[in-house]
């Protein structure tokens, strides 16, 4: 089974006082941390960003690409805003990382450096946790 | 004895290198007395660049002193900003001080905040995205999602603090009509601290690379165009890149100043000079970012 992870209510966990934003490296590396203990190295997970305000660059390197460079094999993001993904894509490319996203009407894509995202693709696809639908869209989960 | 640092009438970072080259002329042991009383504006630059000045002075010898402005709407214009709240605690303050809150519902979307710590940046980023939303978009035509870039840049430019400066520091936002230079509304944002400075915080790292040229620019260069960070770990050096890009997209400006040197992102509307060395030393690293008003239509799309 593939781990969902609520961000925002991690975040909760992670730190003390209500905070919807996620900023600064202490506070990205409370909620990587938290995340990490649940998760196997080399899975697959699927984290939700639904109900996170502000995500800084920061955060972005702390959590996302560190997840990405030690931990995971292919990580889904879904629940982003632009100003999420303007955090993100930037931090992911100049480390030469991507991730999976999940756009509102379910097709995923690539985001960070784009060679590695058809592969993360293929995985997802090969383990039947994505399929592709006609005119080449890939969807997530598997319908 | 008592050194006079005479604080200009139009504070801002214009005025600044001659505010820091008065600083400059004080000796270990001299007793400082700011004089603001002939002060007639202050730009968020202005205020929080007095407070290191007041910090690191303290630090040097006895409690500072500083006149407070004379003019009334003036002293009660830096009571709202949030400034005597905090130079109570650094300065021996003379002059009639009213006692305003800093300001609620103003152009003073950020007052004069302390930052310390990491929950301070979370308390600033918080506070900003209530306040600032409003006058992002309807005032500067921003797209409104451009809030949370603006929330993101305020984040990075005060984790300097939190991870570099060895000290705290302080931030201020406030949006105000820029007749002088632009003829637009403006919204800045003053993050300033009287800390170890950029050369010293990547002497470790980056000294050695840069050589004989190794200095303030070298380091201010170092920072802000190739993005390098004292921390080894690949990921660094993430915020003031996002920040450049942030506001490359806005048309804005950043100029940080440390030690001896200057820099700055400079946008066409401006004329300032990209890097200035061998200025008057002044503590710690005082960052400016502008984002003006846009011309028509909001900002460009582009990053």
């Amino acid at each position: 089974m593939i781990p969902h992870i609520m961000v925002q209510a991690v975040l909760q966990q992670s730190v003390s006082g209500f905070y919807t934003d996620l900023v600064t490296r202490p506070t990205g590396r409370a909620v990587r941390e938290n995340i990490e203990r649940d998760l196997a190295p080399g899975t697959i997970a699927v984290m939700d960003f639904t109900g996170v305000g502000c995500l800084d660059y920061s955060c972005a390197d702390e959590i996302v690409a560190k997840l990405v460079r030690d931990k995971v094999k292919v990580l889904l993001l879904r629940g982003l805003t632009e100003a999420h993904r303007e955090a993100i894509q930037p931090v992911l490319a100049g480390a030469g990382l991507a991730v999976l996203c999940e756009r509102p009407d379910g097709v995923l894509e690539g985001l960070g450096a784009s060679e590695p995202a058809p592969a993360l693709l293929d995985e997802l696809v090969e383990r039947r946790l994505a399929a592709r639908h006609p005119g080449g869209s890939i969807r997530f989960p598997a319908a | 004895m008592t050194r006079l640092v005479e604080v200009p009438t139009q504070f801002d970072d214009r005025s600044f290198d001659q505010f820091a080259a008065a600083y400059a002329q004080a000796t270990d042991g001299e007793r400082l007395l700011f004089d603001a009383h002939a002060a007639e504006w202050a730009s968020p630059y202005g205020l929080v660049g007095l407070l290191v000045a007041g910090e690191a002075a303290a630090r040097r010898g006895e409690r500072p002193l500083l006149t407070a402005p004379a003019n009334p709407d003036v002293v009660s214009y830096w009571a709202r900003a949030g400034f005597f709240r905090e130079a109570g605690d650094l300065f021996e303050v003379h002059g009639k001080v009213p006692r305003t809150k800093p300001a609620v519902e103003s152009d003073v979307l950020l007052p004069v905040t302390p930052v310390r710590a990491a929950e301070d940046v979370h308390a600033v980023v918080s506070t900003i995205q209530q306040r600032a939303s409003a006058i992002l978009s309807s005032e500067l035509g921003l797209d409104p999602k451009a809030t949370m870039g603006f929330a993101m840049a305020l984040s990075e430019s005060c984790q300097n603090i939190v991870e570099h400066a060895g000290t705290g520091g302080w931030v201020a936002v406030q949006a105000y009509n820029w007749r002088r230079k632009l003829a637009r509304r403006v919204v800045v944002i003053a993050v300033a601290d009287a800390g170890v400075g950029f050369r010293h915080s990547l002497e470790p790292t980056q000294a050695k690379r840069f050589g004989e040229r190794w200095g303030d620019a070298a380091a201010l260069e170092a920072a802000l165009i190739q993005g390098t960070s004292r921390f080894r770990d690949p990921g660094r050096g993430q915020g003031l890149a996002g920040i450049r890009r942030y506001l490359a997209r806005w048309e804005g400006k950043v100029a940080i100043r440390s030690g001896t040197a200057r820099i700055a992102i400079v946008p066409r509307w401006d004329d300032d000079l990209p890097l200035k060395d061998g200025l008057p030393a002044f503590p710690g690293s005082q960052v400016l970012l502008i984002i003006p008003e846009q011309e028509s239509g909001g900002g460009s799309s582009k990053q």
